[in-house]
């Protein structure tokens, strides 16, 4: 009898950890917040993967860090950037995905995927938060609303403010001033809404957007940015069903296929020693 | 006080040639030669803009070229703009204007106001011009706006601006039909410059004199080209970063001999390192072209990381400022003057004739393709520096037509009927971010960052490619 294969993937982003685990299918998955001591963080997100999927450390064949904290993970077997890992995530949940837009916490992706499944193109923004998560939870605080409700709050709009700034802190400060002059809430956060998927269009225009057109990361999950993202693009957007877990799914498959190639072609496989222990930061 | 404070020092990087190496040392010379040349006041010391194509004359006359855009590249590289960057933003100029410009006016601005070089200037600091010659290129507008600002400091310094224009590409019209009349144009130039020099100078030219230098340059342009095409080999003996270092030569010591003399020994240094199958890296996995766009002067270490992943870059577009002469059937003339005018718009059009041939392409494009073709690339790498519209502009643009009308890699794609089908698709591409010498532009993580994504894109092209 053949043990069964497990694949780990571990995505270490600005904002928050994710963890997957599969087997044939997820069998389990985990997000927590990244704080600045990532190497435990991933050690603790990891344990409680393994937990959930009642499985130990030692019984996972092959497992990959991703993210910008992916260097942080002693345990990986092997790093792969977030654009390999997400382009593979989706086009493994969506195989007609053509562009992928990933809205990170602090940053945003744009990834161009050709006919075969493989990435052509991609596009970062690694300048300025403007246009990633961070720019809606700045403007969420500034108005004294729940970062979860801004989104569906924006729908009610009838009349979009226009948010001309698009530095972070100086949107802020005109947010804060068009509020004080009593412009609703619902029109400012659809202004905010448009402002920020007007800059991640100008930046993922570049790849020239093609069908099927899916958003990951935690950006997916407001409703306003979507639908603003989709009049802006002039394509229908699709969302995972777990937006945040594209990535960490994408690493635990790039593991899979590592260890499905080596097997094939009686190549060596190199892991880590399977320890899940404390690290002191960095 | 931010003027006092200087960046963090780079990682010293490493280079594949003996003659890149050299470069260092060569420019300091240079840069003192200037510093000495105005003291000893034998020679005119005048400010100018590399991509001339006329530095022939200059040195006939003895005068001494000052390259502003060099100088500001060396306070790039040694990680010392922010200071003189700083000082110009103090003067009300935008930090998006060039900052090639601005790093030389706020230097220029401090050195006058102290009377002597600001303190721990690089190298001895930029030398007091005795004039000026912009020459004003299609697009680059700080070749004329620069001095002129500089001149608001330097109010005894006069400012000669010369204008160099050649025809625009056109894809139904030969360039031919009005390249006479461009070429009378740039003769009337020349001669201009060649009066205000020789005012400056009260000197006559030496038309001999000039001849043989328009000789001996013509002689390296085509020996710089030979010496290139050896990066045609697998391994690639050479990359960009070092051509970045061999760029010194062509574009600062044109007309010299040991402009001629350093590509003797490069050429060399590369036919012995072909014949020891010595590349650039020591596996060489990937071939990459630097496709546009002028280099992060203060991280030039990033060659060294590219290479670190197997990558090599056996060719590239910015700074090889010369082309095949045999190929540019320039009309035959004894007057050095029109030659250096044929010369220049010989270079200018190199690509028209052959654009014109591929529908949809462009000189650019089609550049970018014969370069693809012949040193065997795997993917382009572009910089898009935020302050240089001259190359900034239609960088991506070029990139979109070359993915619209070349795609050389074969791959194979699952069908409408789910069946297996070979298809091909284009190069990958990757297009940095940041500043020639604006450092505050610049992240080297995230730089890295995308690096990595581009080879693993690279890498995973390589296993899928179809046989």
């Amino acid at each position: 009898m053949t043990l069964p294969d497990y694949f780990a993937g571990i995505d270490i982003g600005s904002t928050m950890t994710k963890a997957v685990i599969l087997d044939k299918g997820v069998i389990a998955s985990i997000i927590g917040p990244t704080g600045p001591e990532q190497r435990r963080l991933a050690n603790r997100v990891m344990e409680e993967a393994l937990k959930q999927a009642a499985l130990s450390i030692q019984e996972i064949n092959f497992i990959v860090a991703t993210g910008y904290g992916r260097i942080n993970v002693p345990f990986a077997d092997k790093q792969f950037t977030e654009i390999t890992c997400h382009g593979r995530g989706i086009v493994q949940l969506f195989p007609e995905a053509r562009t992928i837009i990933d809205i990170g916490g602090q940053d945003v992706k744009g990834i161009k995927i050709d006919a075969s499944g493989k990435i052509v193109d991609f596009v970062m923004n690694d300048k300025c938060a403007a246009g990633s998560g961070r720019f809606i939870e700045v403007i969420a605080d500034t108005l004294g609303v729940s970062l979860d409700t801004v989104g569906d709050l924006s729908l009610q709009s009838s009349h979009p403010a226009t948010i001309s700034n698009i530095c972070t802190i100086y949107a802020q400060q005109e947010v804060a001033a068009s509020l004080a002059e009593g412009v609703p809430l619902s029109d400012l956060l659809a202004g905010v809404h448009q402002s920020l998927a007007d800059r991640i269009c100008r930046m993922v225009n570049r790849l020239r957007v093609e069908d099927s057109v899916i958003v990951t990361g935690g950006g997916a999950k407001n409703r306003g940015l979507i639908n603003a993202l989709s009049e802006q693009l002039g394509h229908k957007v699709l969302v995972p069903e777990d937006p945040l877990l594209t990535g960490a799914l994408g690493a635990a498959l790039m593991g899979k296929e590592i260890i499905e190639k080596a097997r094939k072609s009686n190549a060596p496989i190199e892991t880590k020693e399977r320890i899940l222990e404390e690290v002191e930061i960095l | 006080m931010a003027e006092e404070q200087k960046e963090a020092k780079p990682k010293k990087r490493t280079t594949a040639t003996k003659a890149a190496a050299s470069i260092g040392p060569l420019v300091k010379e240079f840069i003192t030669g200037t510093l000495q040349a105005k003291a000893e006041g034998k020679q005119k010391v005048a400010y100018t803009f590399i991509v001339c194509h006329h530095e022939e004359i200059f040195r006939a006359l003895d005068v001494v070229p000052v390259w502003t855009e060099n100088f500001a590249g060396i306070c790039g590289a040694k990680r010392d703009a922010e200071r003189f960057l700083q000082r110009a933003e103090s003067l009300g100029l935008s930090r998006s204007l060039c900052t090639y410009a601005l790093c030389g006016i706020g230097f220029d601005q401090w050195r006058e106001e102290l009377g002597q070089m600001p303190p721990d200037a690089p190298w001895g600091g930029q030398v007091r011009p005795d004039f000026m010659i912009s020459s004003g290129q299609i697009l680059c507008d700080p070749r004329s706006k620069w001095y002129q600002a500089s001149q608001q400091f330097m109010p005894d310094v006069p400012i000669y601006n010369i204008d160099l224009p050649y025809p625009l590409y056109q894809v139904n019209r030969d360039h031919r039909e009005v390249l006479g009349y461009y070429h009378q144009y740039i003769v009337k130039q020349l001669r201009g410059l060649v009066a205000f020099l020789e005012e400056q100078t009260k000197k006559k030219m030496d038309y001999d004199r000039l001849r043989e230098l328009v000789g001996l340059s013509d002689r390296t342009w085509n020996l710089i080209e030979e010496t290139y095409d050896l990066r045609k080999a697998v391994p690639c003996p050479m990359g960009t970063g070092d051509a970045m270092n061999t760029m010194v030569p062509i574009n600062f010591m044109m007309a010299t001999q040991k402009a001629y003399d350093f590509f003797v020994d490069l050429k060399k240094e590369l036919e012995e390192k072909i014949a020891r199958g010595e590349g650039e890296v020591e596996n060489e996995k990937y071939r990459l072209m630097w496709g546009g766009g002028l280099p992060a002067w203060y991280a030039l270490n990033d060659f060294n990381y590219f290479n670190s992943k197997g990558a090599s870059f056996p060719a590239e577009t910015t700074y090889r400022m010369v082309a095949p002469l045999h190929e540019m059937d320039l009309p035959e003339t004894k007057d050095p003057i029109e030659h250096l005018a044929w010369r220049w718009l010989g270079y200018w059009t190199f690509w028209y004739d052959r654009a014109r041939k591929r529908p949809g392409s462009e000189p650019d494009v089609e550049r970018l393709i014969n370069r693809i073709e012949e040193y065997k690339i795997d993917g382009v790498v572009m910089h898009e520096a935020f302050s240089c519209r001259t190359w900034h502009v239609g960088l991506i643009w070029q990139l979109h037509q070359l993915s619209k009308i070349y795609k050389p890699i074969p791959v194979y794609v699952i069908g409408k009927d789910g069946k297996k089908e070979k298809g091909y698709r284009e190069l990958p591409s990757l297009v940095l971010e940041s500043d020639i010498i604006d450092i505050t532009s610049y992240s080297e993580v995230d730089t890295r960052n995308k690096i990595d994504a581009f080879v693993e894109t690279l890498e995973s092209i390589r296993t899928s490619r179809a046989a």
